[in-house]
């Protein structure tokens, strides 16, 4: 193996342009066996000091599902970008289909699509005419061009509107073709940025099943980032949790989950002095295997928190019933209703969310500083509930509600990090950033 | 550190440039309008306070400053766009692609100067039909040498433009540039005003105006050599200066540009 690679690294160097494709095809027999992605020590510190990446290893195997779960801030989107080329790493190195991030940009390049977090698309040419540009810079002739790009075009559903300008798009289409940009040159790897930020429900369950698809049919191997984890949970092979720029677990998501087995029984209180009188309590039972302090939630309406209730758009039946096309296999379920379809793995706080709307997620915003909620990790959460509120009530602290639900990874994470995952990290300007991305991919029609 | 050229790179690029602004109808519009108010409004109506100048009349004497203006607006702008390029995240797209940097501003750069040299041509062609070139044999050939100036033109102030973009990040500061960079330009250019008329120390100023050095080659090749300043020997110096400015402005240019931060 080390062999080969040096022998292609000499072959990489010495003559680039035209011996790209033949380059492509030792490196696809050269890792056939081998991991697609390879990371060792991947570090990087911005100019102001921040350790944005702190020294990562991983594998990647062709054809997986690798999904980056973090908050904002954590890092994704940094790795990905050293991953491609685009920002070069402090320490460490990483090789994507046989090819160095430092020595071979090129060869990673062509290895590669890129569906990036902002809008990427020129919003003059129309939707043909930006994979034609794409077609042509990465050097594919005109007919093999032509081709693509119908099939692309199918692929994203976009063939009746191509040849109208980008601006007129909505949100999920120009993400559709976005999409559809970073396959037309056939990469072996596709990155994907936070793709369904912002998107509502409908757009983002339709582009989930594009990407399976891809992944099923082309063996494609995809990286996506994401701060939502029921999109980990429902796309992703394995998941890989970071937070403050480091690994902090990497696997299934079943086997994540399975870290916290039993049920949480989730308690919310009128405010900071009751955790503090009834946590004690908790603590001296020994049929609770785990209490967690949910942090986060403690009067900063962030974008993040916005993003994730609005995500259940109130009335979402309502969406679901004036656009049944829209929706794959017409998963989309009314609020409250459960999750029928998919791989099933819709997990249960996402209804709550859904059911609560906008009003149960944000009347805690304003509360009084410090955390007011307490997961408890018990067996057969159903029949503890009397005992707990009994508990409660002893103490003589006010609950305001008691909810139960299997483990998510929304716990896994909690538990992991000691961090509620919606509990944002990002600056000012990022949050900024990120709310028009954000109005962005909500907009309907632009210009 | 070498970079590889890719032709294939440099022409999409370019033919993006081109797509964009035969799109933008309103800019070409207003540049077109602008211009010509210049060449009606001053070349007519100061003209006939200024009566005629070596043989010139106002209007005729304009009409290359006026090119010039369209040419110097259009290519700084058009450099400078690799602002608006970042700020819309169309830089991540071409930035992404197996291809060198080097490839991509100079398709940039290329493209710019087309597109604004196309901007001069409209220009030269409303000039010609207000009257300010004699209709000879000779202008026909004068304004095929003029396109070739042109593009040494644009070349070097389309460089300027993404040297100054490489560097500012937002559209506010776009506005000192137009006051402090872009209208001394013009001015200077000798547009209004012969070199031989002005203060000594304008004329300073004016000998250290590339574009002045344009708009002297522009008279020349479409008013004849009825040039004020400029003999045998001032056409190749012109032209050397022209050529050593558009060569710097791509290379500093390219080099900001390759540094510069998504």
């Amino acid at each position: 193996m080390l062999l080969t690679k040096d022998e292609r690294n000499k072959d990489g160097t010495l003559e680039r342009g035209m011996a790209g494709a033949e380059n492509d095809m030792i490196a696809e027999n050269s890792t056939k066996h081998a991991h697609i992605i390879e990371v060792k020590g991947l570090t990087k510190v911005f100019d102001n000091g921040v350790r944005a990446v702190d020294g990562i290893s991983f594998t990647v195997e062709e054809g997986e599902i690798l999904g980056f779960l973090g908050p904002n801030g954590a890092g994704k989107t940094t790795t990905l970008n050293m991953l491609a080329t685009l920002l070069r790493p402090t320490s460490g190195t990483a090789t994507v289909n046989g090819y160095d991030i430092l020595r071979e940009p090129d060869g990673v390049r062509r290895s590669i699509g890129f569906v990036f977090q902002d809008p990427t698309l020129d919003n003059e040419l129309t939707g043909r005419e930006n994979l034609d540009f794409h077609g042509r810079i990465y050097g594919l002739k005109q007919d093999v061009r032509q081709q693509r790009i119908n099939e692309m075009l199918e692929v994203v559903q976009l063939a009746d509107r191509a040849d109208n300008p980008v601006k007129t798009y909505s949100g999920g289409m120009k993400r559709r073709l976005e999409i559809a940009r970073g396959l037309l040159h056939y990469p072996r790897v596709l990155f994907l940025d936070e793709p369904t930020l912002g998107l509502d429900p409908q757009t983002r369950r339709a582009i989930w099943e594009r990407i399976e698809r891809l992944n099923e049919d082309q063996n494609i191997t995809i990286i996506l980032t994401t701060h939502y984890t029921e999109e980990a949970d429902h796309l992703c092979d394995r998941i890989q949790i970071i937070d403050l720029g480091k690994i902090v677990a990497l696997d299934t998501p079943d086997r994540l989950k399975a870290r916290l087995e039993g049920d949480v029984v989730s308690l919310t209180f009128k405010d900071q002095a009751a955790i503090a009188k009834i946590r004690p309590v908790f603590e001296g039972k020994d049929w609770i295997r785990r209490i967690d302090t949910v942090e986060g939630e403690n009067g900063q309406a962030t974008v993040s928190h916005m993003m994730q209730t609005m995500g259940g758009v109130p009335g979402g039946g309502s969406l679901g019933a004036m656009m049944p096309g829209m929706s794959p296999g017409g998963m989309m379920p009314g609020a409250g209703s459960s999750y029928a379809g998919g791989r099933g793995k819709m997990p249960p706080r996402v209804q709550q969310m859904q059911a609560q709307g906008l009003g149960g997620e944000s009347s805690q915003l304003g509360g009084s500083g410090g955390p007011k909620r307490l997961n408890l990790l018990v067996d057969d959460g159903g029949h503890r509930i009397p005992e707990i509120v009994k508990l409660v009530d002893t103490v003589g602290v006010v609950l305001e509600s008691v909810e139960l639900h299997k483990p998510t990874l929304d716990d896994v994470f909690l538990s992991v990090t000691g961090r509620n995952i919606r509990d944002e990290r990002g600056s000012f300007m990022e949050s900024i950033r990120r709310r028009r991305i954000i109005q962005e991919a909500r907009s309907q029609v632009r210009g | 550190m070498v970079q590889p050229l890719s032709a294939q790179a440099i022409y999409v690029i370019l033919l993006r440039e081109v797509k964009l602004y035969v799109r933008a109808r309103a800019r070409i519009v207003a540049s077109v309008a602008q211009s010509f108010f210049f060449l009606a409004i001053f070349g007519l109506g100061l003209g006939g306070f200024i009566g005629r100048f070596g043989g010139l009349n106002y209007l005729s004497y304009l009409a290359p400053g006026i090119i010039g203006m369209g040419l110097l607006f259009g290519s700084v702008f058009s450099g400078v766009s690799v602002v608006f390029d970042r700020q819309f995240g169309f830089l991540k797209e071409m930035l992404i692609a197996p291809v060198s940097r080097t490839s991509i501003i100079l398709g940039k750069i290329m493209g710019g100067a087309v597109t604004a040299s196309i901007q001069g041509v409209i220009l030269m062609t409303v000039a010609g039909l207000m009257g300010a070139f004699t209709p000879t044999l000779a202008l026909v050939a004068g304004a095929l040498a003029a396109i070739g100036v042109m593009l040494l033109i644009t070349t070097g102030f389309v460089g300027l433009g993404v040297a100054i973009g490489s560097k500012i990040t937002d559209f506010h500061a776009f506005q000192l540039i137009a006051t402090f960079v872009m209208w001394p330009l013009f001015m200077l250019s000798g547009v209004f005003f012969p070199i031989d008329v002005a203060p000594f120390p304008l004329q300073v100023a004016m000998f250290f105006d590339p574009l002045f050095y344009g708009v002297e080659l522009l008279r020349g090749c479409l008013l004849g050599a009825a040039t004020p300043l400029l003999g045998p020997l001032g056409w190749l110096i012109a032209l050397g200066v022209l050529v050593g400015f558009s060569a710097a402005m791509v290379v500093i240019g390219t080099y900001l540009f390759s540094r510069a931060q998504v």
